[in-house]
């Protein structure tokens, strides 16, 4: 069955689709890392591990990247 | 605190930087060029009698009170109309100017009835200055009772909250100018000529009429003609507290005027405070009439358990409440893992409160399980305006639009949302201004009394990202743009100018999609790219979208490709749903930031938490609102603490949510009233009203308002007590003496605050973040000279279009949103007689659309999505485009939450609102799925 994150990722890949393939893994891969909870990044591997249908060519390749509890570190000037 | 109105100076202040010097009655004075002698006298500290004239209206002259004597000038013309001249020299008092007052005076007497209720209570501005004028002998009669008022009319009492009593009314036509001018509304005029002159709503009763019951009239008022019934059930207030609205994201400044003391006092009326930065005077009839909510009969005072959600309540003491929290939060911990709680915080709430409640989910749960409300309304500006501006925050103040030239207003409707701003709006327009609509509906300032914007683009809902990059493509293919600007101030230039240029991007190829003709919008781009300051102001119609968040920065690459960023006049301004979105945002609510925008994984950020604190915490984001809800189905989120949200009615897909909510073990709610989510709560905590916290609100243009305590917490704790409390039970020591004490510490820690403190708001009213060294007194304006992240970044904002797709069973768009009287999930405007206006959710439709299903205005329908259906009334309406319906999510029966769907932004999983695809027929009865759900009794021990 699939779960939230497939639909959730499949979201977020459409929205990087236009870029050059490894800038867009990067760029979702920078975004998951940032903004996803552990628990999601753990649970889409397990999707793709799985063998879910429904995701999206390019979120497999995000899911093969992002590191195991490690976020993303934020180095964005700040107001 | 005594009762201290705020000082009428009788005309509006001039702006300008030439000035000159008068003498009035000997004292000198320098003013501005243009100000009246009126207002110069107020100035120099001499109070000249006044009737039609009162600072926040333009010079009238009709009373004939001011009259003063002018050295060289021929006889005593009024004060309000004669503007100062260097070297003039007044005289305010003399014996012939003051005969002269007295006849006047006698003459608005002889009409004026002996037995006034404003005048025996003291709420009348003329029965002061007849004292004042020493008009004691009225030799030509005076009406002893008001049946004796010549033309004595019956006393319209139809608006619930104000009464017009014809007798008392002196037409000096202050109400009928505060209505045109201040409010834009124009519903009241002078019918009749010479003594027949009598003031009308139209021609109908109040309620009836085209007014909006702002106030502004009765405010006006210097009589007792128009008075708030409040004042005549309550009687005059005694003293005044200077606070602010806990409506929409305007953020108003009132001063609550009360009466008595201690447990028995009464707030009398809210009086907007000409000082309020945000309002400057102003209010909407939620803001000045609908605070009655707070003493509602259904407000609940005691906190309360149950163990089971088909248990009915029990009310215990705060002791056992807190416990039964505190036990079971650290039982699903050892028995789930610390992630299996969380808190969600509400705008509604102070910036003192949220920030305690987020220390309490990364401190005391820690984790960072830690979302707010403002995730279902504006988490793509937030992530929209970081990315390209690198703040999360609108550009400008509110009194910037008075210098903009073109306004261009996309999915936002300020009259019934924003209304005190969107009065400014209408000044600004009936100055001149032109302006843009982009919004599938024909709303108000599409066409309204001496307003009509030059274009009305109805925007298909869901095509915002093609029609702000067609607007884009127009601009940069025909040569509008500010080359120098966008060379010197922004980065990734040429391929930006590269992807827009894209004829993908033309109007033409975007016409299908968002149903614009191609010359309109070519004329939209022409009219904002050539004005010499153009703003862009937009709503939950830009971030309630799938691509919330792309659209959010298409239109921040819209103000940077024409240089309309960084100056008073310009910018990039949400209007902000809740009184305190922008400031639960800014006070770390989210799970993957800290208090001012600082990601949880920047160490020196979470190092200085953790001294302070003294608790490690954890680099990792932690789940948002749906997440949350999604891994409660999944059994790996357990319990949550929920202040002053209802997101069992609120958010999208009520079906999916309420599921997620049963799957909880722990469910506490901290409220003031048994929402629909206290449906699904174990732990019922009792919250407080704004009119009892102690704190700061943060609008929409980043201004600190002081929030203050009119009476004590009618539940024997501050919200942000019963935070810490929960803290300390579960073994993690929260303690703070008082608010001020809150804020100081948000001001350690968080640069853009370090200014901010209750005793600094207090010496100088609001403030406007950042506040620090660099700007000790705020910023209104953003982005001057330099972006906040250095150079302004143009983002190739790809339309991606959204899966929620009309197909042959679901052919219609639903689009939802607010009206004026009626606020959110109407917890508060409900408890108010503003249903009066707003008893119900209606659903707009198209008259093709209602045609060919047989539906007339008035008939129930059928609303369905593939998550669900409802039952509401129709309105047939050409305000609608065919296709596109509309509704409200004002009242749990209709449970509009049960038709949305579950998409959203793609960035920030803002739901999205604006587009679900439906079907609407006829329908037999009321039966749907949320009469069933949201009125099933609350069963309470008291």
């Amino acid at each position: 069955m699939t779960g939230p994150e497939a639909r959730l990722g499949n979201d977020i890949v459409r929205h990087f689709a236009h870029l050059p393939e490894e800038q867009a893994v990067e760029s979702v891969v920078r975004h998951m890392e940032t903004f996803w909870d552990p628990r999601m990044r753990r649970d889409l591997r397990a999707l793709v591990a799985a063998g879910d249908v429904a995701l999206d060519p390019l979120l497999v390749l995000v899911a093969g990247r992002l590191r195991e509890g490690v976020a993303h570190q934020e180095t964005e000037a700040q107001p | 605190m005594t009762l201290a109105p705020e000082k009428d100076y009788g005309t509006p202040p001039v702006a300008t930087t030439q000035t000159v010097t008068v003498t009035i009655d000997g004292h000198e004075v320098t003013v501005p060029a243009g100000t009246s002698v009126l207002r110069a006298a107020t100035d120099a500290g001499v109070e000249i009698p006044k009737l039609c004239a009162t600072d926040s209206l333009k010079a009238f002259g009709s009373c004939r009170m001011c009259l003063v004597e002018i050295d060289g000038a021929r006889g005593v013309p009024a004060s309000c109309t004669t503007p100062c001249s260097d070297g003039m020299v007044v005289a305010t008092g003399s014996d012939e100017v003051r005969r002269l007052r007295r006849q006047v005076m006698e003459l608005y007497l002889s009409e004026h009835p002996e037995d006034c209720d404003g005048c025996a209570s003291g709420n009348c501005e003329m029965q002061a200055m007849a004292r004042t004028v020493d008009a004691a002998e009225v030799r030509y009669g005076r009406p002893h009772t008001r049946d004796e008022v010549a033309h004595a009319a019956p006393v319209d009492l139809s608006n619930p909250y104000f009464g017009f009593d014809p007798s008392a009314c002196i037409v000096c036509s202050r109400c009928v100018r505060a209505c045109s001018e201040v409010q834009g509304t124009f519903a009241l005029t002078v019918e009749g000529r010479g003594l027949e002159s009598r003031i009308s709503a139209g021609g109908t009763e109040f309620l009836s009429s085209e007014c909006v019951s702002c106030g502004a009239c009765v405010q006006a008022c210097p009589t007792s003609a128009l008075q708030e019934h409040s004042v005549v059930e309550l009687g005059m207030p005694t003293r005044s507290v200077e606070t602010t609205c806990a409506y929409c994201g305007v953020g108003c400044s009132f001063r609550a005027e009360v009466s008595g003391e201690g447990d028995d006092t009464r707030v009398v009326r809210m009086v907007p405070s000409k000082s309020g930065g945000a309002n400057e005077g102003h209010s909407c009839v939620k803001g000045r009439f609908a605070y009655g909510y707070a003493a509602h009969q259904d407000r609940q005072l005691h906190p309360m358990v149950r163990d089971s959600i088909d248990d009915e309540w029990r009310v215990v003491s705060w002791d056992e409440a807190i416990d039964k929290v505190a036990t079971g939060f650290r039982a699903l911990q050892e028995d789930h893992g610390v992630g299996a709680i969380g808190g969600i915080s509400s705008s509604r709430c102070t910036n003192e409160e949220v920030y305690v409640v987020q220390r309490l989910v990364r401190a005391a749960f820690g984790n960072n399980n830690i979302d707010t409300c403002a995730r279902v309304c504006h988490s793509p500006t937030g992530y929209g305006l970081k990315q390209t501006f690198g703040t999360s925050a609108g550009t400008q103040d509110f009194r910037s639009v008075d210098q903009t030239d073109v306004i261009l207003l996309i999915g936002a409707n300020p009259t019934d949302a924003h209304p005190v701003f969107g009065s400014r709006m209408k000044r600004r327009l009936r100055q001149g201004a032109q302006l843009i609509v982009a919004d599938p509906r024909r709303i108000e300032l599409v066409r309204s009394p001496h307003v009509e914007a030059a274009l009305h683009l109805p925007v298909l809902p869901g095509s915002n990202v093609a029609f702000v990059n067609a607007l884009a493509h127009v601009i940069v293919t025909e040569g509008l743009h500010d080359e120098a600007f966008m060379r010197a101030r922004c980065e990734d230039v040429d391929a930006y100018v590269d992807f827009i240029a894209h004829p993908d991007n033309s109007p033409e190829a975007t016409a299908e999609v968002t149903g614009i003709d191609p010359a309109q919008l070519r004329a939209a781009a022409h009219l904002y790219a050539g004005a010499p300051n153009a703003a862009i102001y937009y709503g939950l119609g830009v971030t309630e979208h799938s691509q919330g968040s792309t659209m959010v920065m298409g239109m921040a690459n819209l103000a940077m490709i024409t240089g309309n960023i960084g100056r008073e006049g310009v910018g990039v301004n949400p209007l902000r749903g809740q009184n305190n979105v922008q400031g639960s945002c800014d006070m770390g609510s989210f799970p993957h930031e800290f208090p001012g925008y600082r990601h949880v994984s920047m160490d020196d950020v979470r190092e200085l938490y953790e001294n302070l604190w003294d608790r490690p915490l954890d680099a990792e984001p932690g789940l948002r609102i749906p997440n949350m809800f999604d891994s409660a189905l999944a059994g790996t989120f357990r319990g949550l603490y929920v202040q002053g949200e209802d997101i069992a009615q609120s958010d999208p897909n009520t079906q999916h949510v309420h599921a997620a909510l049963r799957a909880m073990d722990l469910v506490v709610v901290q409220d003031l009233f048994l929402n629909e989510t206290a449906r699904f709560a174990h732990v019922f905590l009792p919250g407080t009203s704004f009119l009892e916290k102690d704190g700061t609100f943060t609008n929409a243009e980043r201004r600190i308002n002081r929030v203050r305590p009119v009476f004590s917490s009618k539940v024997g704790m501050d919200e942000w007590e019963i935070t810490c409390a929960i803290g300390r039970a579960m073994g993690y020591p929260m303690q703070y003496d008082n608010a001020a004490q809150i804020m100081a510490e948000i001001a350690a820690t968080t640069p853009t605050f370090a200014g901010v403190s209750f005793a600094r708001l207090d010496e100088h009213g609001s403030m406007q973040w950042p506040v620090n060294e660099q700007a000790p007194y705020g910023t209104p304006t953003m982005h001057v000279g330099e972006f906040v992240r250095g150079k302004g970044h143009l983002v190739q904002t790809v339309f991606v279009p959204t899966t929620e797709r009309t197909n042959r069973r679901f052919p219609l768009i639903l689009t939802t949103g607010r009206i004026l009287t009626q606020y959110n999930v109407g917890a508060q405007t409900r408890r108010t007689s503003n249903n009066v206006w707003h008893p119900e959710d209606v659903l707009e439709i198209h008259p093709s659309d209602a045609e060919v299903r047989g539906i007339s205005t008035g008939d129930l329908v059928d609303l369905s999505s593939r998550v669900g259906s409802t039952t509401l009334r129709a309105l047939v309406s050409e305000r609608m485009p065919p296709g596109v319906v509309y509704t409200t999510f004002h009242h749990p029966v209709t449970g509009a939450n049960v038709v949305t769907t579950e998409n959203s932004d793609w960035a920030t999983n803002c739901p999205e609102y604006k587009v679900t695809a439906v079907q609407v027929g006829v329908a037999n009865v009321r039966t749907d799925e949320a009469v069933g759900e949201a009125h099933a009794p609350l069963e309470t021990h008291a």
